[in-house]
């Protein structure tokens, strides 16, 4: 719907329901005021005027106090009378005074829902632009990813074919072949990382302590990145419901962006039932950092990663009730926490 | 078929002009146009319900002088008191002069009715006035009454929150609109 039309809704909603509020109105304070000026209420009032007076005769002794009753029911009649006279006039009033506060009401609500809704649109149009650029820098990915394994396999082939035709040395077929099959590996690779954003397992919750599972990982994964150093000093004793696996995948990421940020010390520190990850990386722009958790967003070259690391982490930590955010992001290094479920 | 319509038409005319009472101007001393109402005209169906209803029936009379913008005004007001079951009258002329009696009957207030009422004074000459004659329902007064009445209390009305404001905005068109009016043309000579 186009902004005119959704405008033009809103505002025939706002006559029509105007104009119904105006007939309710009409009947109902026609209503009020008939009841109030009944005949029978100004025939009961003169009727007592009429035993004031009688009274009076009676009574003379007490002539005075009647004759005050007296004038203050005839003051009764009289702006009765008056208000009978104006009878149409005050309903008219009254009706549009009614009319024109609900017709303000309704034209504000219409406006402020127009106004939302326009604000709502504005932002959809935006995320879908944003997420249009993240679909186009991961088509560009994907295109490299797979084009270059594919190309230099080909031209592999190519030469392997050559060299059988050519009747060359065994070891120059094997070390084509070699190089195809590293190419082969290289696809393969990239078609793992997809399977794994694609379909990321439930986790199996157990009950973990978390310095031994840090600890652990730290020896274990002592040696994955060269120019990495894990640094682990151990807290109070934190039990969590975390698959001890999956966790581990999360903390790999981790330690894979910073060896790739430049970082060269990782920091792990267990606090309750989560874990801290500070590294002396580069830390991450300002531009993305509020997207870090989206698909395809890095920061990285074209042919050096797809991007999925840290949605996949994110998705880990929110399977497990918990959830990783961003602490903090310097040029001296970048802190992510791992909030668990005890 | 014309010469039917065309005596409808005079009947009409006739009709009307029969039905709207004619005063009688004079010129009194001091340069004064003075007009006296005929007793009729209290007869009338509209205005006597309205002297019988209590409140105070209010007859505004308004001359201008054709042609300037001089112009003078008189008010003679007309109350029945139910209680002691006189005529309360009351007459301001042009130059503020009041009178006020309390007729014991209607005849007496008829009589009355006929003197002759100041309301217009210029600096002599001869003058073209057209008056004309208001008959309100109400008093200044009375309406002032009703509308504190209908303001104060909430009236008739139970409106909730708002009923206060809602309430003094209905006051505020509580007003004495005329319930007939009488308009006519004088040439009088004014010394």
């Amino acid at each position: 719907m186009t902004r005119a039309a959704s405008a033009a809704a809103i505002l025939l909603i706002v006559v029509a329901a105007t104009a119904l509020f105006y007939v309710v109105v009409h009947q109902v304070s026609g209503l009020w005021l008939d009841v109030a000026l009944r005949p029978e209420v100004r025939a009961a009032l003169e009727k007592s005027l009429g035993d004031q007076k009688r009274l009076r005769s009676f009574d003379p002794e007490q002539s005075e106090a009647y004759r005050l009753r007296f004038e203050e029911t005839r003051k009764l009649i009289n702006r009765i009378d008056v208000i009978r006279l104006n009878r149409a006039a005050m309903l008219r009033r009254f009706d549009l005074t009614l009319v024109a506060v609900f017709a303000l009401v309704m034209a504000i609500g219409g406006t402020t829902v127009w106004h939302r809704s326009r604000r709502a649109e504005e932002q959809r149009r935006r995320e879908y632009v944003a997420r249009f650029a993240a679909w186009q820098e991961a088509a560009r990915r994907h295109a490299h990813e797979i084009k270059t394994p594919l190309t230099a396999a080909r031209l592999e082939v190519d030469r392997l074919v050559s060299l059988t035709h050519a009747s060359a040395p065994m070891t120059d077929v094997q070390r084509a072949a070699e190089s195809v099959f590293e190419e082969l590996d290289r696809l393969a690779r990239f078609t793992r990382e997809f399977s794994s954003f694609a379909a990321v397992a439930a986790p199996v919750l157990r009950s973990e302590e978390l310095n031994h599972l840090v600890a652990e990982f730290c020896t274990t994964f002592a040696n994955a990145w060269p120019e990495l150093v894990l640094r682990f000093t151990k807290s109070a004793p934190s039990m969590a419901m975390v698959d001890r696996d999956m966790l581990r995948q999360v903390l790999a990421n981790l330690c894979t962006n910073s060896a790739k940020a430049g970082a060269k010390n990782v920091t792990f520190a267990v606090s309750g039932a989560a874990i801290d990850v500070t590294d002396d990386g580069a830390g991450i722009p300002e531009s993305i950092r509020p997207r870090i958790f989206d698909p395809y967003i890095t920061t990285r070259k074209i042919g050096e990663g797809m991007g999925l690391g840290l949605a996949i982490s994110r998705k880990i930590l929110l399977d497990h009730g918990g959830d990783l955010t961003l602490v903090d992001t310097s040029a001296s290094g970048t802190t992510f926490r791992l909030a668990l479920h005890t | 078929m014309v010469k039917r319509l065309a005596a409808a038409i005079i009947v009409c005319v006739a009709l009307s002009a029969r039905a709207q009472p004619r005063p009688s101007f004079a010129a009194l001393p001091g340069a004064a146009a003075a007009i006296s109402l005929p007793a009729s005209m209290l007869d009338e169906k509209a205005i006597r319900k309205q002297l019988n209803s209590g409140l105070t029936t209010v007859f505004l009379m308004i001359a201008r002088e054709r042609g300037t913008r001089n112009a003078g005004a008189a008010r003679v007001e007309i109350r029945y008191d139910l209680w002691d079951e006189v005529w309360i009258v009351r007459k301001i002329e042009v130059d503020k002069r009041i009178e006020q009696q309390r007729l014991a009957s209607f005849d007496a207030l008829a009589k009355w009715w006929k003197n002759p009422v100041r309301l217009f004074v210029s600096d002599g000459g001869n003058v073209v006035l057209d008056v004309e004659l208001r008959v309100l329902p109400f008093s200044a007064a009375e309406e002032r009454d009703a509308r504190e009445w209908i303001s104060k209390s909430g009236g008739v009305a139970a409106t909730g929150g708002g009923g206060g404001i809602v309430d003094a905005l209905i006051g505020t068109t509580i007003t004495a609109r005329p319930i007939t009016t009488y308009r006519w043309s004088v040439e009088l000579t004014l010394k």
